[in-house]
This record gives C-alpha cells, structure tokens and sequence, in this order.
C-alpha cells in the first residue's frame, strides 16, 4: 500500500503542486481511517457484553449482518430483521427466504475473505460451532463479533432478545419470546404432575453419544415432563459408554434425526437394544432442527418431546 | 563316509527345529494362558460395576446360567463388554502380526501399518464406503483391504529405488502416502455434515465402542487365518531377512512370499481398520517386544507378536473405556500413550 501510493505520487512531486499533494495525503489517510468496517467504526454507539464476556461495540443501528449458525440466522429472521442479513452459511435453511442469502461457508468453516468482502457491522456466532480463533481474526479484522452460548432454554430466550436489542427489534423480540414462554408454560403445566420418564438421548449410535450437564437439551428434557440418565455427566455431548447407557435402564429413547440430518440417526444403539425403552417400544424420533438450533423453533422441540413422553397430559 | 558326515547335520537341523516348535509351543501356550486369563478378568471392569462373583460363574459357564446377574447385567456382560473385549484382542492381533510380517519382508524394523500410511489407506476405504455405500456393513471391511491394498503397494512402489528398497527410502515412502491419505481424509471429512464429523474424528483415532455383530465374527476369522498363514511363511521370512537374493538363492520364491504378505497383512489391517478405525503403534511395539524377549525367528515371532498384540490392546482399551468413565477415550489415544514411551525405552535398551 505505501510502496503503491509512493509509486503513485512520484510525478506529482516533480511538478510541486503542493496543494494537489497535501490533498492526495488527506484522501489516503481517510481512506486508510475508514478501513473494512468503515461506518461501524465511525458511528460507534453501543457497547454490549456477549455470552463470552466480551466487550462488543456497535453502531446505533446495524444494518448489515452476518450469521454463522442456523440457530441465530432462525433468531434474526423471527425478530424481522431477516431482510439486514447479508451473510449465513449453508446450514442455514430455515426459514426458507434464509437459503437465498449469501453463503460464507459453513459453521465449522467460513471463509474470511467472503465475510470481510460482505462488509458486516456485526458477525453472530455460536460456540457450538467452536470458533474461538476465527472470532479473534473477526476481531482483528475490525469486524465486531458476538458470541452466544445458551445453556438452556432460559439462555436461548435472552439470546433471542439480545439479538433483538441489538438489532433495535426490541418489541418484536420480546413479543415472541412472550409467546414462547407462555407456549412453556402450557407445556410444563400439562406435564407437572406427571411422574419424569427417565430419558436417554442418543445424538448419535455408533459410536454412542449423548447430552451431558451443559447441554440446553437437558434443559429442555426436564421441561418436557422426562429426567435425562445423563443429566449428571460433565460437558455438554460426551462420548458415552454403551453399558453404562443400557444400566440407566431409560424408559424412553429420544432420536434427534431427520429435518437436516435426513436419514442419520434414525436407528437405536445396538447396546440399547434391550432397553426397557426399546423392549416398551417408546423409541421417539424428533426432527433434529428442532433440538439441536437454539432458537425458536426449540419450542416446537419442547411441545414434541412432550407430547411423546406424555401423551395422556395432551389428550383434550 | 560321506554320508555318515551329512547325516548328523540333518538331525542337528531337525533337532533345531524341534527346539524351536517346543519354544513356540511353550512361549505362545503361556502367552494364550495369559490372554484368556485377561480376557475374563477385564470382563469384570468397565463403567458399571457388576457382582464379581456372579459375572465369573456366568462367564465361566460360558453365558449358559446367569448366576443371579439381572437380565441388564447380563446383557451389558455378553452383549457389550466381551463383544468388544474379543474385538480388541481380534484388532490387536491382526495389527502386531501384520507389523510383524511387514518387518521381516521389508527388512525394517519401523515398518508398521500405522507408519506407512496402510492404515490411512484402509481408512480412507472405509470413508468411501461409509459415504458412498452407507447401508452395507460388508462394504466397510472390502473397500478397507482395497485401500489398504492400495497403499501398501504405493508404498513399495516408491520405496524401490534403482538401489532396491532402502529402510530410510521406506519410511520416506511411508510418510508421503501417510501425509497424501490424511490430507484425503482431512478433505472427506470437511465435506460430511457437521453432526458426524465429531463421531468420524474418534473413529478415526481408533474406537472399539462400535463392536458390530454382523461383522465381528468376520474379523476374528481373519484375524485367526492371517496369524496362520503368516506363520507358515516364518520359514521363508527368516530367509527374506538375509536379504532377498541370499534368500532367492536358498531356494525361496520371494515374489510368491512377498504377495502372499502384502494380502494377508492388507487383509488384517483393512478388517481391523473397518472395525475400529486407526490403533497406532500395536504393530510397532509388540512385534518388538515379542523379538527382544523371543528371539527374532519368525516361527517364534510371529504368532507371539498375534497374542501379545491381542493383550496390548485389551489392555489399552480396558483404560479407555474406565479411565474417565462414563464417558470414553479412543483406545488409538492410549495404545500412543503407551506405545510411544515403550518403543523409545526399547530403542535406548537394544
């Protein structure tokens, strides 16, 4: 750049017009101020904290975003702020108008290059995508960057007025998450008397993974009416041990499958074959969109969780 | 006269020979004593603690009274535990032995399935299979050989120089396709969905969790027949250490040998591979240990290195599955930890 605008001005130094000089300078100096994220970091009004603990600074308003999970691409679209989305990665597919937006990648990989060319104000992430040393190259790029790490349902609730505010659809936000409480709370009052099923949740079958204490799904089980035998268990999706799965003795299997993972875990552990949960047939596969995302749709997640593990609470 | 003088040489070879077979014999009866020992007594370990005394009644009655086990003790004793723990000792045979064989025919003392790339290459097999083939179980474990196939003779190939295969050519050889295959994998995996990659990743470092019934009883099979056929093949191994035109001299078809090598340990490496991903350092560790404390005549060697690679590995995985139990570590993470200080120390000894 230096070398460039050296090369540049050399004629110009020969003719001495100073004044053409000194003008060049002004322009280049600005140029070099402004930056990627120019606006953003001329307007700076705002300063938030995000799920990590950073401090995040925003424009008053930001009219360009990027997401980089289809959690919080589902979470912009539901506070209507859809249409300022500039970016979102190809697990983004819902709602359906979030598939024609820009791809930067994928959660686990977006491209730098992509993200800096859209220009954002704001990048959201997720840290279930793991993206620790791609938020601090975010960060030294000048590209602000908040992170959300929900743990449970209440989390994914601030979560979603917290991309409301920041996006000043504060109304919008807190009108929906109203609606999702209230929706909780039928749900939980339908199941309250009713006696937890001890749940297993197999993420996956072969090798055998599940929920631990971390994980939001956790949450969710308990809300649905059901106690998770891994409740216990240190992380959030550990590597679990098949026998220790089949001595829990779960009354029922929950299968997140379908939706994006199609046909993927679809089929029960072989250890947990005889399983009181799989010998009583109460096996229950759930679309994993609406599990795995925390986001609004989790709440679709809850109602179906349970409706299978308490069908009678539902009977009207 | 002359006769008389040739006689006695036949009978101090027979002789020999039957000093070895009792040797053998006495070394690889122990070592099998000490296998069937581990495998009951590490039977009794694991996540869940199940009675001692019941779980010995019903294993010695070889699951034919369940000596008061409840029904979910039985099943976690028959179903899940010695399942895997016949895997384990399955995929650490298959691994010393063929580390073993390898060692012999190419002369170098690092070759090992892990360290020439065959593994990766049985892993990448398994991938395609996995991807491409996702329903069929058998699928797995042909595309595994294929590719383990595959990556031995790439590797041969490259290792012969116009000077013939050098042990530092190999290894160089080795590396390459190491490196290309994990660079495939490493591909193959960006393009899976996120979901899996996780279990893909701890697949890859070696995880006996996975024990299929369909295909377990196949990789005992092979497991059994490729220790076998080896060991027939000693004979002609020991020769292959001389080098291989003394040994073509003294009357061994080296290419018959070399192919019969080459298959057999492919087999071996892509059946255990399809089980259970990539378990480093077996067979570069045991078939060592196996020659430090046997000698290095392959009659010896080779199926001593079979039964003390399927105690490594039992072993390794009884820590994995226990160490932080609930959950689990891939047993390749411990069969490194173990394996890397053992070869070192046993480097520094010879």
């Amino acid at each position: 750049m230096d070398v460039g605008g050296t090369f540049l001005l050399a004629p110009l130094l020969k003719t001495k017009s100073l004044p053409a000089l000194v003008l060049i300078c002004l322009a280049l100096a600005c140029a070099c101020h402004r930056g990627r994220s120019s606006f953003s970091d001329l307007t700076i009004t705002r300063e938030v904290i995000d799920d990590a603990g950073r401090r995040v600074l925003l424009p008053g308003r930001v009219d360009r975003v990027i997401s980089l999970a289809p959690n919080l691409t589902e979470i912009v679209f539901a506070v209507g702020a859809g249409d300022r989305l500039v970016g979102n990665t190809t697990y983004c597919d819902y709602p359906p108008e979030a598939k024609a937006v820009t791809k930067v990648g994928d959660s686990l990989q977006p491209s730098l290059e992509r993200i800096i060319a859209l220009r954002p104000q704001l990048v959201l992430i997720s840290t279930a995508s793991q993206l620790e040393v791609f938020t601090q190259q975010l960060h030294d790029q000048n590209i602000a960057a908040f992170v959300t790490d929900p743990h449970d349902l209440d989390g994914v609730f601030r979560t979603i007025e917290q991309v409301g505010q920041i996006l000043g659809q504060t109304q919008q936000a807190s009108a929906l998450v109203k609606k999702l409480r209230e929706r909780t709370n039928v749900v939980q009052q339908a199941v309250q008397n009713a006696k937890p099923v001890r749940v297993f949740y197999q993420t996956s079958g072969e090798p055998l993974y599940t929920i631990g204490k971390d994980a939001f799904v956790t949450d969710l089980i308990r809300r649905a009416g059901g106690v998770s035998v891994t409740a216990d268990v240190p992380g959030a999706w550990p590597k679990y041990s098949n026998e220790s799965a089949l001595a829990a003795r779960p009354q029922a299997i929950i299968l997140p499958t379908g939706g994006s993972m199609g046909a993927a875990n679809s089929t029960v552990a072989e250890a947990l074959r005889n399983s009181p949960a799989a010998v009583a047939g109460r096996v229950y596969k759930i679309n994993d969109d609406h599990l795995a995302r925390p986001g609004p749709r989790l709440v679709d997640g809850l109602e179906e969780m349970a409706r299978a593990l308490h069908p009678e609470a539902f009977k009207q | 006269m002359t006769v008389a003088l040739s006689d006695p040489a036949g009978v101090i070879a027979m002789r020999r020979d039957r000093v070895t077979l009792r040797k053998t014999v006495v070394s690889c009866a122990l070592l099998a004593v000490t296998l069937l020992l581990a495998v009951i007594l590490l039977s009794l370990v694991g996540s869940e603690q199940l009675p001692v005394r019941s779980s010995l009644c019903a294993l010695l009655s070889l699951g034919t009274s369940p000596c008061g086990l409840s029904q979910d003790q039985f099943d976690i004793l028959f179903q899940i535990r010695l399942p895997r723990i016949v895997l384990a000792a399955a995929v650490g045979g298959s691994l010393a032995t063929a580390g073993a064989s390898y060692q012999s025919l190419l002369r170098n003392p690092l070759a090992e399935p892990y360290l020439l790339g065959i593994s990766n290459g049985a892993a990448v097999g398994t991938m395609v299979a996995l991807v491409f083939f996702g329903a069929s179980e058998w699928s797995r474990p042909v595309l595994a050989f294929a590719g383990s196939l595959l990556a031995t003779l790439a590797v041969y190939r490259l290792a012969r120089g116009r000077a013939g295969a050098t042990p530092e050519r190999l290894i160089l050889a080795g590396v390459i396709v190491t490196t290309f295959l994990s660079s495939v994998i490493v591909f193959v995996t960006t393009l899976m969905d996120a979901t899996r990659i996780r279990s893909f990743t701890f697949w890859l470092l070696g995880d006996l969790s996975g024990t299929s019934k369909t295909l377990l009883p196949v990789t005992i099979a092979i497991a059994v027949i490729g220790a076998v056929a080896l060991t027939l093949n000693a004979r002609s191994l020991n020769l292959l250490m001389l080098g291989e035109r003394d040994a073509f001299d003294l009357g061994v078809e080296v290419g018959r040998v070399r192919i019969v090598v080459f298959v057999v340990a492919s087999l071996l490496v892509g059946s255990s591979v399809a089980a259970s991903g990539s378990v480093g350092y077996v067979g570069l560790v045991v078939p060592h240990l196996a020659r430090l404390s046997l000698g290095s005549d392959n009659r010896i060697s080779i199926p001593a290195a079979a039964l003390g690679g399927a105690l490594f590995v039992i072993v390794a995985d009884t820590v994995a599955r226990t160490v932080i139990a609930p959950r689990e570590l891939p047993v390749g993470a411990i069969t490194a930890l173990i394996g890397a200080p053992l070869f070192i120390y046993l480097l520094k000894r010879a």
